[in-house]
């Protein structure tokens, strides 16, 4: 009993299709590690990462102070601070001056401008543009306003 | 009596800062790498400072005296031209091309969060880097690579390796 026949009588085509199975599923693992490495890498060379992950947690739970995350609630007087802040940095350019923007809120009479600044940072309703300016994320200034 | 309390709680507090500022050279990416002898070297070389919002610890203009390692608290460093970058994650060092140009600032810091620095003498620490050791190397190294993550447009190439111009 040679080819097809002995094939269908060994359950070849099962086997064949465990096998390639076996395999594809390997490779996908095999890329998966690979396109993942990076962030093993990255972490073997700053292992205060892993520490700071920990401490960053215990420090929120702890202090209750500002979060670092934007997911968290604002106040209602924050976000009135907030509206000024964007009424502000709507009469400058898309990629702002943040010493700018301080000053500005200072001389228009802002409540605690700098506190406040830090809170529109940490909220990342203004972000860094990598060049030394800032801009204003106006979508996450609308949902966190709407919260 | 007395004065052996207050010995010890001296004491105290100085092995409290020290462990504090352990803590945050080990945090730096541009101290992390050094050796214990080269912590050992630098550490007193710090004086911590407490910070509150509002604060402006440099003044563009001023004589550089201190370059500031941070520990807590939200800094913005406004540079020329309306330039700023917001530093923020203890261990970011404010030295050099960041602050200064020949002995000068060139960068008003204002406090956006109240937090705690440690304040290190320009000059000592140019001294140090000036050494031609193995910790001063690393150093500057790291501080090369803290640049380019955190503000690249600031980074003066010509004037890096001569740290007498800042």
């Amino acid at each position: 009993m040679y080819g097809i026949e002995a094939i269908n009588a060994n359950n070849g085509w099962a086997i064949s299709v465990v096998g390639i199975t076996i395999v594809f599923t390997g490779l996908v693992v095999l890329s998966f590690v690979i396109s993942q490495l990076h962030k093993a890498m990255d972490l073997f060379e700053n292992p205060q990462k892993i520490k700071r992950w920990f401490i960053g947690e215990k420090k929120v739970d702890e202090t209750g102070e500002i979060p670092d995350s934007p997911n968290l609630v604002i106040t209602e007087e924050q976000k009135e601070i907030t509206k000024q802040f964007a009424l502000l940095a709507r009469t400058m350019e898309e990629h702002f001056s943040l010493p700018r923007l301080l000053h500005l809120s200072q001389i228009s009479g802002v409540k605690n401008p700098h506190s406040n600044l830090n809170i529109l940072l940490k909220f990342a309703i203004i972000f860094p543009d990598g060049e030394g300016f800032f801009c204003w994320d106006q979508n996450r200034y609308t949902k966190i306003i709407s919260q | 009596m007395n004065k052996f309390l207050e010995e010890s709680l001296k004491h105290d507090l100085i092995e409290d800062l020290m462990g504090s500022i352990s803590d945050v050279l080990k945090e730096s990416m541009v101290f992390n790498s050094l050796e214990e002898v080269d912590l050992k070297k630098i550490i007193p070389l710090f004086e911590k400072w407490e910070l509150d919002t509002g604060d402006v610890i440099t003044t563009a203009g001023d004589i550089a005296q201190y370059f500031f390692l941070l520990e807590s608290g939200t800094l913005l460093l406004s540079m020329e031209a309306g330039k700023s970058v917001v530093l923020e994650t203890p261990g970011d060092f404010m030295a050099m091309e960041l602050l200064s140009t020949k002995g000068v600032y060139k960068t008003t810091t204002t406090v956006l969060e109240n937090g705690n620095v440690f304040a290190v003498s320009s000059e000592s620490f140019l001294s140090l880097i000036q050494e031609d050791t193995p910790g001063a190397e690393t150093i500057m190294q790291a501080w090369q690579k803290f640049c380019d993550q955190k503000a690249v447009f600031a980074k003066n190439i010509v004037d890096i390796n001569v740290p007498g111009n800042f």
